[in-house]
C-alpha cells in the first residue's frame, strides 16, 4: 500500500491520484470474490509478487503508460482485497471492520503519496529508489515464506 | 452610486475571520459537546444520550456525512445550498413517508436485518459524488446524492430509534448531521487549495469501496465462528476390545468359571 502511493509520487502527474483511487475499487471485486468464498489461488504468492514488483518499479523509476501502472495496481488490489475479504465474514463486527481496513489502506496510500512527494527532490529522487530497494527485499522475503508455505 | 448599494462590499477583517474559522468553531464545539455526553459512565446514560454514541455518531452513519461535507465545499455555493436543501428534502421523505421508502429497501436481500442497507447506499452514492472527474457533472449529481443520503439517514434514524415516539431521536439525529455535515464543508471552504480535489477524489474512491464491501457482507449469512482447527488422532496406544471380548493383555487372567453361562445361572 505505501509502494503504490510512493510509486504514485515518483511518477507524478496523474498516477499521483490514480493508482490510489484504483486500489480500493479494484479492491472490492477481490473483496466479494473472498467474501463469497469464489476460489482464487496463490494469493499469498500474488501479495508477496505485488510487493516484489512494486518495490522493482521505485528502485528502477519505472515510468510506463498510465493503463499498464493502472492494470498492475487492480491486480494487485484484487490479491489484497481477497485476503480481507475472506476473513470478513468471520468478523465480529462486519462494518468497522470494513471501515478499518479500507480507511487503514487509503491513509497508507496518502502516506507514500507525502513520503514519495518529499522524496522525490533531495539527492535526484536516490532516496525513494533506496525505498523502492527495501520494499523489494520485504517482497522477497515474503516470496519466499510464501513458497515454503505453499 | 452611494456606499450602501454597492453589491460586493468587502468584508471587514473582523468577519472574514469569523467566517473562516466558523467551520473549525462548529467542529471544535460538536466535538466538545460529544465528549462531554461520552465521559460520563455509561450506567447514567439516557436513551438519547446512549442512541446519540451508538447509532447517530456510528461510524457508518458519519462517513457518508463527511463525504458529503465535503463534496458540498468542492461544488459552486448555489449548487451546495441547493444540495444542502435537497439533503434536508430528502430528511423529510424519510420521515413522513417512511413505510413507502422502507417498502422499497426492503426488496433488496437480508435488507431488514441491516437497517435497510441505509449506510451502505448513503456512502457508495456520495463516493461517487466526490470521485466523478467532471466539476459540471459533479455538482448536478451531487443534488441527487444529497436527497438519496437525506432518505437513507431519516430511515436510519427511524429504524434504530429504540422509544418509538420520542421526538427527540429523531430531531437530535437531524441536528448531528446537519451538524457534521457543515462542520466539514465549512472548514473544507475556509481553507481551500487548488489540490483539494484530489484528496477528495482518493476520500470518495474510499466511500465507494466502503459501501460496496459492507453491502456485500450484510448480503451473505453471518458466521458465528471460524471453522476449528482439526484435530490431531488420538495416539493409537491401546486398543479397545471389542464387545464380549478381552484385550489380549487381559486374555490369560479370563479363567474359566468365572463368568455366567449364556442361559443364566441354573437353580440346584
Amino acid at each position: 500500500m505505501f509502494a503504490v502511493g510512493l510509486w504514485g509520487a515518483q511518477m507524478g502527474g496523474r498516477p499521483v491520484w490514480t493508482l490510489p483511487v484504483t486500489f480500493p475499487l479494484i479492491m472490492v471485486a477481490g473483496g466479494a470474490a473472498g467474501m463469497f468464498g469464489l476460489p482464487l489461488p496463490g494469493v499469498e504468492i500474488g501479495i508477496a509478487l505485488s510487493i516484489l514488483a512494486l518495490g522493482s518499479a521505485i528502485t528502477f523509476a519505472w515510468h510506463p503508460a498510465e493503463w499498464t501502472a493502472l492494470c498492475l495496481i487492480a491486480a494487485f488490489a484484487i490479491c489484497h482485497g481477497y485476503a480481507h475479504g475472506a476473513e470478513l465474514p468471520f468478523a465480529a463486527d462486519p462494518a468497522d471492520y470494513i471501515i478499518g481496513f479500507v480507511l487503514a489502506t487509503g491513509l497508507i496510500h496518502v502516506f507514500g503519496i507525502g513520503v514519495g512527494l518529499a522524496l522525490n527532490k533531495p539527492l535526484g529522487g536516490r532516496l525513494a529508489r533506496g525505498l523502492g530497494v527495501l520494499i523489494g527485499l520485504g517482497g522477497v522475503y515474503f516470496l519466499v515464506t510464501a513458497l515454503s508455505a505453499a | 452610486m452611494s456606499q450602501h448599494s454597492q453589491p460586493h462590499e468587502p468584508p471587514s477583517d473582523v468577519l472574514a475571520a469569523a467566517s473562516k474559522w466558523s467551520g473549525p468553531a462548529l467542529m471544535a464545539l460538536g466535538l466538545l459537546a460529544a465528549a462531554a455526553i461520552a465521559l460520563p459512565p455509561a450506567a447514567g446514560r439516557s436513551t438519547l444520550v446512549w442512541w446519540i454514541l451508538s447509532s447517530a455518531l456510528a461510524p457508518e452513519r458519519i462517513l457518508p456525512l463527511v463525504g458529503l461535507g465535503v463534496a458540498l465545499a468542492l461544488v459552486d455555493r448555489r449548487y451546495s445550498l441547493g444540495a444542502l436543501a435537497l439533503f434536508g428534502g430528502g430528511l423529510a421523505v424519510g420521515f413522513f413517508r417512511k413505510d413507502w421508502l422502507l417498502s422499497v429497501l426492503e426488496a433488496i436481500p437480508r435488507a431488514t436485518s441491516h437497517h435497510f442497507l441505509t449506510g451502505p447506499i448513503s456512502t457508495v452514492i456520495v463516493g461517487v459524488a466526490l470521485v466523478l472527474p467532471a466539476a459540471r457533472l459533479r455538482s448536478w449529481f451531487l443534488l441527487i446524492a444529497a436527497a438519496v443520503a437525506g432518505s437513507m439517514l431519516a430511515a436510519a434514524i427511524e429504524v434504530s430509534d429504540p422509544s418509538l415516539h420520542d421526538i427527540a431521536i429523531p430531531l437530535a439525529g437531524v441536528v448531528v448531521a446537519f451538524w457534521i455535515v457543515a462542520a466539514v464543508s465549512l472548514t473544507v471552504r475556509a481553507f481551500w487549495r487548488i489540490w483539494f480535489p484530489i484528496p477528495a477524489r482518493i476520500l470518495g474512491s474510499w466511500l465507494i469501496a466502503i459501501g460496496l464491501l459492507y453491502g456485500g457482507a450484510s448480503l451473505i449469512p453471518k458466521q458465528k465462528s471460524a471453522f476449528p482447527p482439526p484435530t490431531e488422532p488420538t495416539p493409537d496406544t491401546f486398543r479397545f476390545p471389542e464387545p464380549d471380548r478381552l484385550s489380549p493383555e487381559l486374555e490369560p487372567q479370563d479363567r474359566p468359571g468365572a463368568r455366567i453361562p449364556p442361559d443364566g445361572l441354573q437353580q440346584p
